[in-house]
């Protein structure tokens, strides 16, 4: 804007959007301030109560250590992490393979982006059929392969645009200094792009951690991510709000964090690489 | 290769956060868990020390999980660790389905409602526990199924005449309501004035609905002598997906309904049925606002807590609203009587239904059905009555041992009252209708339960949603194989009568 | 691979030669892996439901035999009231509920593009509830819309003074579904507000500026200037929420298990119902493939209208 704008219109704008700011962290500081209250005497409560008269830190042990929190926090750990180191992985390979050779044309580019369309269920199904043959249900295995569905069509795409940024002129150099094609992508490709690679892994550790339909069906006993405790905690007969509030504080983190400090790639990131931001 | 990596970070995990759970040991020392006191009223003997195995316990969440932690410590002496692996109490079936399906060996011990006890032992998921049960010495291995009472033993536990499953928990629906209110005189004489006849709690379904127009009350108004804060409704009914179709049940039975006729023809679209389904739609408008979403958990609090002045529960009920420590402002003013019925020529038929319930089996694919028996037995049995006299839990009495010990009970002000307790829940007991327990029972039950809730609900008319069940009844009949399912289901009209059920 | 340079020169070889370039063996090296896993884990499971859509198998009857049923599946899914109340339902989701976030999203960053100072940390905070498992954000608005005792009732109890004690927004027909719309829209909305925030970005400032010369009004510069511009990445955006929001299962789950009565059953859930609690896998996979038929269709022409938008922007 070259006119500066009046003062009114700068306290309106102001106005509009700490108001709609206040809207969208309601329920996270709503969801914060029962992780420390009561289940039993402060959340049946008309009308409700804002702050706790103690602030139960109990909440958080006890999700943690009864009722299995830290367990499943370590599994999705584990799942997550895995998932994104493979899909960062194979993720550039083949994105390198399409950006700078053409590999199959744009159909093959589109083609593997749309397997992340595939409805959900429509993948749990066979893979819950197959890995049943295979007696992998219920590791860390089946929900790493059922993830890696997802993102690695994902990495690809984000990670081919991160190489196309990149001059090719680079690898070529080092191509006619002897280098060969493997040698040149793992020794010029890939740190240059370490930022993408950084924000891929990201991505695909977040999406994984927040899965919840895979891990429901697919695990039950050995394996069970963060997404599959919370729901435990509301029995048919007890909903345990104050424990659900802070596990659900503690699943919350990765993805918080990410947004803090990774913002300048979220547009990126989430739009699978098409909108550079 | 990252399968190798991930069982080794697995491995590497605990060690890893050892310090956490270390800050953590104190609180859980801390939160370590009140238990009944034992009461050793039957006589048993703990199986031999397994060595150290882990039996992995699949069970509905929340309190009726707890016994395995009363008892760790004879689990223990037996030498058995036990893993308790839950999930949310409209999921048992689908989860249970699930892992039998995969065969995964995720479960030994598995907790589930015997509703299902056809589609599971009929397919072959579950183990038979006839050989266990008969070994020596008797002390050890015997459940001691005589005392269990008839329909909890032959309806839940059998299947094809074999036993798969012990019971652990005998549900049955009662009315529960607020003695004061129906003693007030004030009230009496405006329910006269307004009626034409006494107050009194409903023996039949119209007159629930009379009786719970009646005392619907806004905010403001006065109810027994005093001005209300808040909105009081005249009754409560489940409304939430998944078990809604019980509390249709208990009007669709009293007025002469079954589920089947000899050949599987769905009976659940007649005239009266669909009358039934427009009373509890009907009754829905006496309810608080949010009743559609009523689960047990939100039916049992809007009664304790004073807001509802009637409601259908399970027999667990009455313990807790006689608890204050369980959140009851309500306690010692709690009246608990007869499911309401429906006049059939000059006589009123009481029919509750009995939903929902206990029972644990061991699954088939179990790698350690010895030291899984011994847990089942020990919570079907050997600690059984400190469970269900327990307000920690929400297990209901389904032994005759349980009936006899009233001074078990001792969140009643006076064993008087627990025995009035004990008695009414006979009297429920006489009046009781079983479920469908033939293969494919969940399916049947969860189109029934999707229908009665689009009534509810206003999606649609109760004799279109009986119609729709009908018909859908018969595609799950058709497609589980309608010769088998006629077979069975005489069956089990023949035990319902055997048990004095049905007609 | 084609190592012999010089003597035979078979037409085999040559034709070798001239396939398998060196940089095409590369290209294909690099892609091998991400391809094997791919086929293995997409494709090989898509040519397996593919296989399931034509017979009936009832898993959840050990003694059902598996019978070919030819496209019978199909017919049951088209003729099936359910399954088309539950793309009605997701179709609300998406028709309202995305067109919602976007309205939202670019309004927000019509606003955003104004503020200077601390943009960055503003935007930082908006967008949390993006990258919260929908899980969790299903439990906060258990919370919020707690008929008894949530905050939202206890705002329009204060609202109204005491006589009304607001909803029952996860039990009411009436508001059951929207209350889901509600979450997705809280969760998603921040989603777009960045994108479209990104694209205003990128917009050259001279073209603004002499839009502003010719004297051109706020809202006609938004019109025909910044809408069409940002469009392009927009439409990204909204392809990404589309697919998303049909896929919407987690919500349904947590929040109303598909009730009242049937008012929130997604497509995503119902699909789920049938495969994974009545284990009708030939019917489910026939849901299933009906579904990705749709997806597809629905992403081409996005796509489609995507590239009509590029065209007509360089004509």
């Amino acid at each position: 804007m070259n006119s500066k704008p009046s003062l009114t219109n700068r306290v309106l704008v102001h106005g509009v959007l700490l108001f709609a700011l206040a809207v969208f962290m309601f329920p996270v500081l709503w969801m914060f301030l029962t992780s420390f209250k009561d289940s039993n005497t402060e959340f049946n409560r008309f009308p409700p109560i804002l702050f706790p008269a103690e602030w139960k830190v109990s909440n958080y042990t006890d999700a943690l250590t009864d009722k299995g929190g830290l367990r499943a926090f370590g599994d999705s750990l584990v799942i997550a992490t895995s998932t994104a180191v493979i899909c960062t992985f194979f993720g550039a390979m083949t994105a390198y393979s399409l950006a700078r050779f053409r590999t199959g044309g744009q159909d093959f580019a589109f083609w593997i982006l749309s397997t992340r369309m595939f409805p959900p269920v429509a993948s749990a199904l066979p893979l819950f059929l197959i890995f049943r043959e295979l007696r992998l249900l219920d590791t860390y295995s089946v929900l790493i392969v059922a993830n890696t569905v997802f993102n690695l069509p994902f990495a690809t795409w984000l990670l081919k645009g991160f190489i196309e940024d990149l001059p090719a002129e680079l690898e070529e150099s080092a191509r006619v200094d002897g280098c060969s094609y493997f040698r040149a992508f793992l020794q010029i490709t890939l740190p240059l792009i370490t930022p993408g690679l950084v924000v891929t892994a990201l991505f695909s550790f977040i999406f994984t951690w927040n899965e919840f339909m895979f891990a429901l069906l697919l695990t039950r006993n050995k394996v069970q991510p963060i997404t599959t405790v919370l729901p435990t905690l509301v029995g048919g007969h007890e909903t345990l709000w104050g424990q659900i509030a802070a596990l659900g504080m503690i699943a919350i983190i990765p993805g918080t964090l990410l947004a803090l400090f990774l913002q300048r790639y979220i547009v990126r990131g989430l739009t699978l690489g098409a909108v550079k931001g | 290769m990252f399968l190798n990596l991930s069982y080794r970070l697995r491995r590497l995990a605990p060690i890893g956060l050892a310090v956490v759970v270390l800050f953590a040991f104190g609180a859980l020392v801390v939160l370590a868990q009140d238990a009944p006191a034992p009461l050793d009223v039957v006589n048993f003997e703990l199986c031999s020390d397994f060595g150290g195995v882990t039996v992995d316990v699949f069970g509905d969440a929340g309190h009726n999980l707890k016994p395995y932690e009363f008892w760790a410590d004879d689990f223990a002496q037996m030498g058995i660790t036990v893993n308790i692996v839950d999930a949310p109490f409209n999921d048992v079936y689908s989860r249970l389905q699930t892992e039998f399906i995969a065969q995964s060996g995720a479960f030994d011990v598995v907790t589930f409602y015997p509703a299902y006890i056809g589609d599971f032992a009929g397919n072959g998921y579950l183990m038979p526990l006839d050989e266990f049960m008969g070994r020596e010495p008797a002390a050890v291995w015997d459940p001691v199924q005589d005392d269990v009472l008839a329909p909890f033993r032959e309806l839940y536990n059998k299947f094809g005449g074999e036993t798969y499953a012990l019971t652990i928990d005998g549900d049955v629906l009662v009315m529960m309501y607020r003695q004061d209110l129906f003693d007030n005189p004030d009230e009496q004489a405006a329910f006269q004035a307004q009626y034409g006849h006494e107050l009194r709690p409903p023996e039949t379904w119209d007159e629930w609905l009379e009786v719970g127009e009646f005392f619907t009350r806004d905010a403001g108004e006065m109810l027994a002598g005093e001005t209300l804060e808040q909105p009081f409704y005249g009754l409560g009914e489940y409304g939430q997906r998944g078990f809604s179709y019980a509390w249709y049940l208990n009007r669709f039975a009293s007025s002469g309904g079954i589920y089947f006729d000899e050949n599987m023809n769905p009976l659940i679209n007649t005239p009266e049925a669909a009358a039934g389904l427009q009373n509890m739609v009907d009754a829905l408008q006496y309810a608080p606002p949010g009743v559609l979403g009523y689960g047990y958990d939100q039916l049992r609090d809007a009664f304790i807590q004073g807001q509802v002045a009637m409601v259908v529960q399970w027999t667990d009920v009455p313990k807790k609203a006689g608890d204050p420590t369980q959140g009851s402002v309500i306690a010692g003013r709690v009246g608990v009587g007869r499911v309401p019925g429906t006049l059939v020529g000059d006589s009123v038929v009481h029919r509750s239904m009995m939903p929902v319930g206990r029972v644990v089996g061991i699954a088939a694919d179990s790698d350690q059905p010895e030291a899984a028996y011994c847990i089942a037995k020990y919570i079907a049995y050997n600690r059984s009555l400190e469970d269900v006299s327990s307000s920690l839990t929400g297990l209901d009495p389904y032994r005759m041992t349980h009936l006899e010990h009233p001074e078990a009970y001792t969140m009643f002000e006076s064993e008087d009252a627990a025995r009035a307790y004990l008695e009414g829940l006979q009297v429920a007991l006489a009046d009781g209708f079983p479920e469908i327990f033939i293969p494919g029972a969940a399916a049947y039950n969860d189109a029934l339960d999707l229908q009665v809730n689009r009534a509810l609900a206003g999606e649609v008319s109760p004799q279109e949603a009986l119609d729709a069940v009908a018909a859908e009844w018969n595609n799950i009949t058709d497609s589980l194989g309608r010769d088998r399912q006629v077979e069975l289901w005489r069956q089990a009209l023949e035990s319902y009568r055997a048990l004095g059920l049905i007609q | 691979m084609t190592v012999s340079t010089s003597a035979a020169s078979t037409p085999f070889v040559s034709w070798a030669q001239r396939v398998f370039t060196p940089r095409r063996v590369v290209a294909l090296a690099f892609v091998l892996p991400a391809l094997v896993i791919l086929l293995l884990i997409t494709i090989y499971p898509l040519l397996y439901t593919l296989r399931l859509t034509v017979v009936q198998w009832e898993l959840s009857n050990a003694r059902a035999p598996i019978e070919f049923v030819g496209l019978n599946n199909f017919g049951r899914v088209l003729g099936d009231a359910r399954f088309w109340n539950a793309m009605r339902n997701t179709g609300i989701l998406i028709g309202v509920g995305v067109s919602l976030e976007l309205v939202i999203g670019v309004g927000l960053a019509l606003l955003l593009n104004q503020v200077v100072r601390f943009r960055s940390v503003l935007v930082a905070l908006f967008l949390i509830p993006v990258l919260i498992a929908p899980v969790v954000s299903g439990y906060m608005f258990r919370l919020i819309l707690h008929a008894d005792v949530g905050p939202l009732n206890y705002l329009i109890y204060l609202i109204t003074q005491g006589s009304s004690r607001g909803f029952g927004w996860l039990s009411d027909t009436h508001y059951a579904l929207m209350s889901i719309m509600v979450t997705t829209i809280w969760q998603w909305t921040p989603f777009l507000m960045l994108i479209a925030l990104a694209g205003l970005q990128s917009i050259p400032q001279e073209i603004i500026e002499s839009a502003l010369v010719d004297g051109a009004a706020d809202w006609r510069i938004f019109w025909s200037i910044k809408l069409p511009l940002i469009f392009p990445v927009l439409s990204v955006g909204l392809l990404i929420r589309i697919m998303d929001t049909f896929k919407t299962f987690d919500l349904v789950y947590l929040l109303t298990s598909g009730g009242p009565g049937s008012a929130t059953e997604t497509v995503a859930y119902y699909t789920y119902l049938k495969g994974f609690r009545d284990f009708s896998m030939g019917y489910t996979a026939a849901m299933a493939f009906v579904q990705l038929v749709i997806i597809v269709i629905i992403a081409r022409l996005i796509l489609a209208m995507q590239k009509r938008q590029r065209r007509e922007d360089y004509a």
